[in-house]
């Protein structure tokens, strides 16, 4: 074991007083450099070129670990049909992040379509979320967001890009726990739910940027991504799985009597 | 192919602890220049634990000023002195020893580990935090200062500027409370380093991240946060004396300075520094409730991704102290968001603990009592802390008795209640003497009905328009009522702390002996001897899930077959 040793306290007492002579005079000050050298010379001769340990003598006797409650419970779930050696199945993240691409090229569709029919541009809407990110963007004129810019195009794409892969994951795990009829609620309830929350807060937080935005094509294209990507999270083997547990299990309760046994895991 | 927990059954040490004859001041000498992590362990918790009383006569002080209307049981000069210094003591010099206390005797142990990655560093990072406590208690006896009553600091534990600055705070008060807590900063950064490496690289065999216990887990989130949160709080200390000592003008608002630039410092510390005290009170939680319950814990791996969660989330959620500032409109939106944002981890973790008692078979022993309590008053203090985080309820109530009993909430309605938890559970390993379960349900039933009475009140008068840190009131406020009762309140929590007290000295002397396990448990510190010996395990220990013991225990049925 390290040896005791006194040099810490001594380089702690060293480091208070050093500080505290700007309180209490220039000699306490004085004093604690002499005792910061101290002890930082007593500790590095602590573990330099050796670290100073001591032996401790080691008695090892056997020692019983053991309970007076033998009886183990477990819980029993009504509709949980496990065969010997299934593994419960988990949520399907990959099926979403897969959603999540597809969903997210869905929804670019919309937004061109509207972009050309209202303003003569396929970038207005990629300006838009682009423009976002980008100073000065309240003084930008029309010609401007109808314009090509590849600087805001990276931007969208990077934005448009992350965003539709982390709501793709989320639809992977939250769609197996919600009740039947996934692309209802994937494709039009939560698409409308985070429509109206944007709706409210973005002219609070970017009203130049609220002030461009048509609303009703703003929710077509977010219910055009969460059709896509509901409908392909809904096609996953695993999700079909998952929606057959109990809900106990896919929220993830982790219990013995609940999860069958992982043989495989034995030996780790 | 290891089929159990252990590499050998039962061959962990229970060397007896050679009793070397020792005189009181070699004995004494040995606490000076310990190195190892459960001796540092028990001086951070004993040197919190008497920063308590202290904080707890200062606040008992406040109650008594506050008691009736138009009283001058204090000078008002003191009374600044007693609330500044009672908030600094509660925070810097209980809150995080204490936690840090328990993570250092406790996580090494939990981990399979013999000691901490850096055990100088550990005993250098104690006695920074304790002298700067002394430093800043030596404040009261250091000077004269103007009103007779010594230099304590009296700004207020957040110390805003330009208060601190020359031209209002002439003589030593703010250089008393920047100097020290820069030094138990560095302390406590220390420790935060050491728990970090310890926890990421000496973990027994077999302990995957994943196989930690919560209270470890929770640690290293801490630790992390710490090391991001410190260093601003640190950095504006030396600010502030740049402009005191050196002309600069960083807070100075007379002379081009922003006193906004301080709170944003500040408070990018402050307010992690709660999630820095709270979240290993759910640690604390998460290993008393399963074992009280009889049951694993519910949902481990969304405990561990709540925490880490609830670690990001709580670094962008600053500014919520600065409603009442003048931010712009997008700014107090985003910080509106953010705030609200951390409950849904924390409501994740309350709903994993009721999840876990649920279907369980309840002992309500002592440590378990102050756990159920903890959860009924964090999901008040979470419910208040969104009203709160709400900007138009807080232009309304900022700075008033509201947020008081809000925090107030946090602090003792959790975290206190949790450490008194964590000291019935641990005390018997750290010793080998049981604390009596008798004065342990006295102390638990007063300090309950006390912080009810104290707290649950507080609220009112905070509607009603009394604002924090005031000296008195007139008696046409309506507030009087409700802060008697506050003050009643106060006195019982003293009483039970007394209790308390009397329970630690009286078990230490006449106290069952605990033996290894007393509340069969599942974690590793339950294999070691109480106390452990110096070198905590004989042999290295072998786990194969999160609950080594359990599969020790229940060898028919052992928890890596699920995991």
């Amino acid at each position: 074991m390290p040896a005791n040793t006194a040099w810490p306290i001594v380089l702690a007492f060293g480091c208070t007083l050093l500080l505290g002579g700007i309180l209490l005079g220039e000699i306490i000050s004085l004093l604690g450099v002499v005792l910061v050298l101290a002890g930082c010379i007593g500790w590095f001769r602590q573990v330099l070129p050796h670290e100073n340990a001591e032996h401790v003598p080691v008695e090892v006797q056997p020692v019983e670990i053991e309970t007076k409650r033998k009886t183990v419970q477990r819980f029993k779930l009504p509709g949980l049909h496990v065969e010997p050696g299934e593994i419960i199945p988990t949520s399907p993240l990959i099926a979403g992040l897969k959603g999540g691409i597809a969903g997210g090229i869905a929804m670019v569709i919309p937004v061109l379509i509207y972009g050309q029919i209202a303003h003569g541009s396929i970038w207005y809407g990629v300006n838009l979320l682009g423009g976002a990110g980008v100073a000065d963007w309240q003084n930008v004129t029309p010609a401007q967001i109808n314009a090509f810019h590849w600087q805001w195009l990276l931007i969208a794409l990077v934005i448009h890009g992350v965003s539709s892969l982390l709501v793709g994951l989320i639809y992977g795990a939250m769609l197996p726990m919600l009740p039947s009829r996934p692309i209802l609620l994937g494709g039009i309830a939560l698409p409308l739910v985070w429509s109206g929350l944007e709706y409210a807060s973005m002219g609070l937080i970017n009203p130049a940027l609220a002030s461009h935005v048509s609303w009703p094509w703003f929710v077509v294209s977010q219910v055009a991504y969460g059709l896509v990507a509901g409908w392909i999270v809904s096609r996953d083997e695993n999700f079909k799985r998952v929606r057959n547990m109990p809900f106990a299990i896919r929220v993830g309760l982790e219990a013995p009597g609940l999860m069958h046994e992982n043989h495989q895991g034995e030996g780790h | 192919m290891a089929d159990q927990t252990l590499p050998i059954g039962g061959a962990l040490d229970i060397t007896p602890q050679k009793a070397t004859k020792q005189s009181f001041f070699e004995w004494l000498s040995e606490w000076f220049i310990t190195v190892d992590h459960k001796k540092l362990g028990i001086l951070y918790i004993s040197y919190a634990l008497v920063f308590m009383l202290v904080a707890g006569v200062e606040a008992l002080m406040i109650r008594v000023q506050l008691a009736v209307p138009n009283n001058d049981f204090v000078s008002p000069q003191l009374y600044d002195r007693l609330f500044t210094m009672h908030g600094t003591t509660m925070v810097f010099l209980v809150g995080m020893p204490i936690l840090f206390g328990f993570a250092n005797y406790i996580v090494p142990l939990q981990i399979g580990a013999r000691d901490m990655a850096y055990p100088r560093l550990n005993a250098f990072s104690f006695w920074l935090t304790a002298f700067g406590g002394l430093l800043l208690y030596y404040s009261f006896i250091g000077g004269f200062g103007l009103y007779g009553v010594g230099t304590a600091p009296d700004m207020g534990w957040f110390a805003y500027a330009p208060l601190t600055e020359k031209a209002f705070s002439p003589g030593h008060a703010p250089d008393y409370w920047a100097i020290a807590l820069i030094i138990s900063g560095w302390g406590t950064l220390g420790t935060a380093i050491n728990i970090i490496a310890t926890t990421i690289s000496m973990r027994c065999k077999g302990m995957t991240l994943m196989r930690m216990p919560l209270f470890s887990w929770l640690m290293l989130v801490v630790s992390g946060l710490t090391l991001v949160t410190i260093t601003p709080l640190t950095a504006a200390q030396i600010m502030l004396m740049i402009d005191r000592y050196l002309g600069g003008h960083f807070f100075d608002t007379q002379a081009g300075g922003s006193a906004v630039m301080w709170m944003h410092f500040f408070w990018i510390f402050g307010h992690p520094e709660v999630y820095v005290l709270v979240l290993p009170a759910f640690g604390i939680a998460s290993e008393i409730i399963p074992v009280f319950s009889r049951k694993g814990i519910f949902g481990y791996a969304a405990m561990v991704a709540a925490s880490v969660g609830i670690g990001f989330v709580s670094l962008g959620v600053w500014a919520h102290h600065m409603f009442t500032v003048g931010m712009s409109t997008p700014t107090t939106t985003f910080f509106v968001l953010s705030t609200m944002l951390v409950g849904i981890p924390t409501g994740i973790k309350i709903f994993n603990w009721l999840a876990t008692i649920w279907g369980g078979k309840i002992v309500f022993a002592t440590p378990m009592l102050f756990c159920l309590a903890f959860l009924f008053q964090f999901l008040i203090a979470g419910l208040t802390g969104i009203m709160l985080s709400a900007a138009p309820w807080d232009w309304q109530l900022h700075n008033s008795y509201f947020v008081v009993a809000h925090f107030h909430y946090v602090l003792v309605g959790a975290i206190v209640f949790n450490i008194f938890a964590a000291i019935y559970y641990w005390f018997p390993k750290a010793t080998g003497k049981m604390l009596s379960e008798t004065l342990g349900k006295w102390h638990f039933w007063l300090f309950l009905i006390g912080f009810h009475l104290t707290f649950d009140f507080m609220h009112i008068p905070g509607i009603l328009g009394m604002p924090r840190h005031i000296y008195t009131y007139m008696p046409d406020r309506g507030w009087g009522i409700w802060n008697f009762i506050e003050t009643i309140g106060a006195f019982v929590q003293a009483i039970a702390v007394l209790v308390f007290l009397y329970n630690v000295v009286i078990s230490l002397m006449k106290g069952k002996e605990a033996g290894n396990d007393p509340w069969d448990a599942w974690t590793l510190e339950w294999a070691t001897p109480s106390p452990p010996p110096a070198y905590n395990f004989a042999t290295d220990p072998v786990v194969n899930s999160r609950r080594p013991l359990w599969d020790l225990k229940h060898p028919e049925d052992p928890d890596w077959k699920y995991e």
